[in-house]
């Protein structure tokens, strides 16, 4: 039994298994989180071409009316996806958090070598110590 | 443990400009030695400027990201630099000098990790807790086991096995509550010490309404969590 629902739905999954995978070849979608869309669109894909599937998931479930399942597996799936990328985001923000304590400790060491050597140079300048000392300071 | 202890003075500040000046002459004044570190949470008043000016030892970032984040650091780089106690005090100014000396001695006679300076210990019958205050402390005695009089107490003196564990693992926003928690959950031994306390110097309390409800949540939640955390441990050398 085809008709054009199952049409499109399949055309729209196929469509989007090859966005995903365009954008990982096009490196804007890493491959880490790539795995989640691709398992969605091959999941759609099996759902168009098996349309029994979702009936007997619904008589299983005791839905009457099919396509409330595939909103709700839809829902869940969103859910996921959402969930998942809170996660990826409070990983980001750990680590700009310690990229920001780290550049501002690094700052302040670059500050004290800094000042440490103005002192030291300065200290040389006056006890005659000469030239060569100081060049290599400098190139410090 | 070892005799000797290097000992390194943090100072959290964000637009705290005009009582940090009064801070910093004031621990130069009673304790000469002193190794400071300031470390500016973004402050927008003109902070930065005065950091180069009072000849201390600063961190700085260019955007607020809340005091638990602005200690954290400075715990990394006093651990990093070789200290092993560090003394953390507030900017406003509330924080007597005097009492860092006091708030020493269990760290050094290894007697605590951590040492608290208290401002409404039972010694303190004039000054009281908010109500807020008095049910969190009594929440948080219940929960580590432990009296504790002060919950948001912003006076911390730190031993070194404190420092090795908050450089890595404090807890971000604000994280004065928290903090007992987490000490109890990773066997810190920690003691509280009544501790002078004078009205900040200038400017109100960075406490508004809307932080303190977000501060509240993360209490209420931390309080669940962390008991169910694994304990972090510290790596000893």
């Amino acid at each position: 039994m085809t008709d054009r629902v199952q049409v499109v739905a399949l055309a729209c999954s196929v469509l989007l298994l090859l966005l995903v995978l365009e954008l990982v070849r096009r490196r804007r979608l890493s491959e880490e989180y790539s795995a989640l869309w691709i398992l969605l669109a091959v999941s759609l894909i099996g759902l168009s071409l098996r349309r029994d599937l979702l009936d007997s998931a619904a008589k299983w479930l005791g839905v009457y009316y099919p396509p409330a399942v595939l909103v709700l597996m839809l829902v869940a799936i969103i859910s996921v996806a959402a969930l998942s990328f809170s996660v990826i985001l409070s990983r980001h923000q750990r680590q700009i958090d310690r990229l920001i304590e780290e550049n501002a400790i690094m700052g302040a060491e670059l500050r004290e070598l800094r000042s440490d050597l103005t002192i030291s140079t300065k200290n040389e300048r006056s006890d005659g110590i000469e030239e060569p000392a100081r060049a290599a300071a400098r190139e410090r | 443990m070892t005799p000797t202890h290097r000992v390194l003075t943090l100072i959290p500040a964000y637009n705290e400009a005009p009582s940090l000046r009064t801070v910093v002459a004031d621990l130069r004044r009673r304790h000469g030695d002193v190794d400071l570190l300031v470390v500016n949470d973004g402050s927008t008043d003109g902070t930065a400027a005065l950091l180069r000016e009072l000849n201390v030892r600063w961190l700085h970032w260019p955007e607020r990201r809340g005091v638990g984040s602005a200690l954290r650091a400075g715990l990394r780089y006093a651990a990093r630099q070789g200290y092993d106690v560090v003394v953390r005090l507030d900017a406003d100014g509330q924080h007597d000098a005097n009492d860092i000396a006091r708030l020493l001695v269990p760290v050094y006679v290894g007697a605590a990790d951590v040492v608290l300076g208290s401002r409404f210990s039972a010694s303190h019958r004039r000054r009281h807790p908010r109500p807020t205050q008095r049910a969190l402390g009594a929440l948080l005695s219940m929960m580590t086991r432990r009296t504790v009089t002060d919950p948001t107490s912003g006076f911390w003196v730190l031993g070194p096995r404190a420092v090795a564990l908050l450089a890595e693992h404090l807890p971000d926003g604000y994280p004065e509550p928290e903090l007992h928690l987490f000490l109890s959950r990773n066997a810190m031994r920690v003691v509280e010490i009544d501790v002078e306390w004078r009205a900040r110097l200038h400017g109100r309390s960075s406490l508004t309404l809307t932080r303190l409800v977000k501060a509240a949540a993360r209490v209420a939640l931390a309080m669940i969590i962390v008991p169910l955390r694994a304990s972090v441990g510290v790596t000893r050398d």
